[in-house]
């Protein structure tokens, strides 16, 4: 973070990534965590309220003192949550803490663990184009094309080679490599357009991703359709030709080296952003523009770099997407993109930030699956908590308020209503949040305001 | 860039309409439909002709007004929020809050009932204004109050509706689509809502000292402080109107076809982020803006239109037309001038 230019200029670009400079990583790092556990309390509000609302014929919970009875049990939504996602570690309502059956490799572990690794690739391809002070809300595009790029090369060059391991290699980079290209053009458009001719990436990267969904969609459906298929999907990639998982069940759709690589992206692109000319000037025209083009940085190139690289990390999310989750093209394309967002704004825009904070989505991703089998909890609760971690974590003044209120000195808020259900979810952050009362009430009000 | 439309000589045009962009969006959209009708007359058994059928129809103009109805009344609510100096992108979160909770509440009172004498689906109406007003009140608070990222809260608010609308949807109705109510608002009302809407907010903005302190609270908020009228109350106001106009526009949206579809990017489809757009082209002018619209609306509507002539275009294909129309307007009148302390948080000096 070289970003020590006293300039005042309120350009739109200053006015984004201040509030993720200006700052020590310490405070950014409880921003998130109190940003997360006050969704968290708002949710457990919205679960509560329309499980009051809802209909049905005997109470899933039923509140103390008051007697009220509810539709849905919040509580048991986070345990579930939290515990599924992890694949049931801790025992709930048994004798012992632990499951002793459990295993790392489990089912539901994995799940988490393919959502976490795609969410690395999203959440950098966010993460980089903010570094240069671009929004870029096109990384589903972005994947869409990508993935759709990849399953058509791997499709064509395939049956080139005999099939093998070796085979196997060499059609998986080449497939990463066309999802990358793919992306990348496609995130090069956004680019050019603000560069050249001024359009808000914002606005045209909501556009662009219309457009990727609905061209890719006619292009499988015109052309790629595989022979017999029920829904618009190309022809399955050949078997050598995937991510196979090690270790854990082939039904969860996880490679670990898979993982392995996306863990080793982001220490690429930490060590491009941070050590190189290129990530010099990728950063000086995020934190000052102005300053940059004095400095000799070619702003309007470092503007189409960078998004063409953010394209690209997408394209290469989509490449994974087909060659370990899918092993095909298919048109219902998960919101990756829209969560790579929320990841990256959670991790601060920071590359190393990128892995617990796609760790902690891959985590509410595969909570969501087990709230699906297990509750009658509409699983869209985890959309809205993804909205309520962005708006939080964008409100860091309100935390100081908070935290100068409760006369802490540091901000702590998610109260003791969150604390029951954190213990049991086994992370860290769960600890350490006894504290704070005082803002637990404005949790509430929060919640009220939204539900 | 010049625009080239701008030189376009128009004898009355040019008394009436000083601004340039207006003026060029008014001669590109005139003389387009000028030479559509031209070649429609022409040749009738043409592709020209029968896209001057579809354009020229009752039928087309019933499904723009219907469709312009979210794109220009939230594109309304922008200017008022913008100008103010709120960046609010979150409109399409606006919208599909308001297009949810009208068909809701209508549903929940049941159309046929009547609460003091007004109708279920003007109950649901005024639900659908209501919900959205108070979301953006969160936003207002957020962002005002707590100093967020207008971008990144705008955004959330966004995604936060992208999710509410379908959980609440299924914790009701069990799907993320709602029962159809069987009852629906008429375009002519759509219509209606939006001329009044255009000549009630250029009235405000041109000729109200509301419209005054809006325009100073986003380019100059010191001098508005200075004579003593709040900044932040100004902005609350701009937000919150940004929140009513967009709630009559989801709810005329949604009730027109009696509905809320909420898979995948809901029935709203990113009109609010077209609404953004649609501003911008008419260069923060409710006329404009309500020119931009009822355009991008057309070109939805003649496509839907298109699709049942059964010409041999996907109907996927067709629909992104109006998605490439932005990007192409964008990028030719991308530099419009942004208020000049818009997205900046103001402190009240002591």
């Amino acid at each position: 973070m070289s970003g020590g230019d006293g300039g005042r200029l309120p350009s739109p670009v200053r006015r984004v990534i201040e509030p993720f400079v200006d700052r020590t990583v310490a405070e950014r790092v409880l921003i998130s965590i109190a940003a997360i556990l006050l969704s968290i309390g708002v949710g457990f509000a919205i679960v509560l309220v329309s499980g009051r609302i809802a209909q049905c014929s005997t109470a899933a919970w039923t509140m103390p003192v008051t007697g009220l009875g509810f539709c849905y049990d919040p509580i048991e939504v986070y345990v579930v949550l939290f515990n599924g996602a992890l694949g049931y570690p801790f025992a709930v309502g048994e004798p012992g803490i632990f499951n002793a059956a459990w295993t790392p490799f489990n089912l539901s572990f994995g799940l988490t663990l393919s959502e976490t690794t795609l969410l690395i690739f999203t959440g950098l391809s966010v993460a980089v184009a903010f570094r240069a002070g671009l929004f870029n809300i096109g990384t589903q595009g972005q994947l869409v094309v990508g993935a759709l790029a990849t399953a058509l090369t791997v499709l064509a060059i395939a049956p080139l080679l005999p099939a093998g391991p070796i085979a196997g290699v060499v059609v998986v980079a080449v497939g990463t490599l066309a999802g990358a290209v793919g992306g990348g053009l496609w995130g090069a458009i956004p680019g050019a357009l603000k560069a050249y001719a001024d359009a808000n990436e914002v606005i045209t990267t909501i556009m662009l991703n219309f457009v990727a969904a609905n061209v890719a969609y006619v292009l499988v459906l015109e052309v790629f359709r595989a022979e017999g298929s029920s829904v618009v999907a190309t022809r399955y990639v050949p078997e050598h030709a995937q991510f196979r998982p090690w270790l854990f069940p082939n039904s969860s759709d996880f490679a670990l080296l898979a993982l392995l690589v996306a863990v080793g992206f982001i220490g690429g692109l930490y060590y491009v952003v941070e050590h190189t000319p290129f990530g010099y000037d990728l950063r000086t025209s995020g934190v000052q523009a102005a300053a940059a083009e004095y400095g000799g940085v070619n702003a309007k190139l470092t503007t189409v770099r960078a998004m063409t690289l953010s394209g690209a990390l997408g394209g290469v999310g989509g490449a994974v997407w087909v060659l370990m989750s899918e092993g095909r093209w298919i048109e219902s394309v998960p919101d990756l993109g829209f969560d790579g967002i929320t990841v990256s704004i959670l991790a601060g825009n920071n590359p190393l930030g990128v892995l617990p904070a796609a760790f902690l989505f891959g985590l509410l991703k595969g909570g969501a699956l087990e709230i699906g089998f297990r509750t009658d909890v509409p699983t869209e609760l985890v959309g809205v908590l993804r909205g309520l971690i962005i708006l939080f974590v964008a409100m860091p003044e309100f935390f100081r308020m908070a935290g100068r209120y409760a006369g802490l000195g540091s901000d702590g808020p998610g109260g003791p209503k969150t604390s029951g259900t954190g213990s049991e979810d086994g992370e860290s952050e769960a600890s350490g949040d006894a504290a704070g009362s005082g803002s637990d009430a404005a949790a509430v009000g929060g919640g009220e305001a939204d539900a | 860039m010049r625009n080239p439309l701008a030189d376009v000589p128009v004898p009355l045009l040019d008394d009436l309409i000083d601004d340039e962009y207006v003026r060029s969006l008014v001669v590109g959209v005139v003389g387009t439909l000028g030479l559509l009708g031209l070649f429609g007359l022409l040749f009738p058994g043409s592709v020209a002709g029968d896209l001057a059928g579809i354009v020229f129809s009752t039928s087309t103009a019933a499904s723009t007004a219907r469709l312009a109805a979210p794109i220009v009344l939230a594109g309304l609510g922008g200017i008022f929020a913008e100008k103010s100096g709120v960046i609010n992108i979150g409109l399409e979160g606006l919208l599909i809050i308001s297009a949810f909770a009208s068909v809701y509440i209508a549903s929940v009172v049941g159309i046929g009932n009547a609460v003091l004498g007004i109708p279920a689906i003007w109950i649901g109406f005024m639900a659908g204004i209501a919900a959205s007003t108070l979301l953006a009140g969160v936003f207002g608070v957020v962002c005002i109050e707590f100093k967020a990222d207008q971008i990144i809260a705008g955004l959330a608010v966004w995604l936060i509706a992208l999710g509410l609308a379908p959980f609440m949807s299924t914790v009701f109705f069990g799907g993320v689509n709602t029962p159809n109510l069987g009852a629906n608002v008429g375009w002519r009302y759509s219509a209606v809502m939006v001329v009044v809407a255009t000549v009630a907010s250029w009235w405000a903005l041109n000729r109200t000292a509301f419209g005054k302190h809006l325009e100073a609270s986003g380019e100059n908020p010191k001098a508005l402080d200075t004579v003593g009228v709040s900044v932040s109350r100004v902005r609350y106001a701009g937000v919150l109107l940004s929140g009513v106009l967009s709630g009559v526009g989801g709810s005329a949206l949604a009730l027109s076809i009696g509905q809320f579809v909420g898979s995948g990017e809901t029935m709203v489809q990113g009109k609010g982020f077209i609404a953004i757009v649609a501003y911008l082209f008419g260069n923060y002018n409710p006329l404009g803006t309500l020119g931009a619209g009822v355009l991008f609306a057309g070109l939805d509507a003649t496509q839907i239109r298109l699709q049942q002539l059964g010409y041999a275009v996907p109907d996927t294909l067709v629909q992104t037309i109006p998605y490439v129309v932005v990007i192409v307007v964008l990028a030719l009148v991308g530099r419009t001038r942004l208020p000049a302390a818009a997205g900046d948080h103001y402190e009240t000096e002591e």
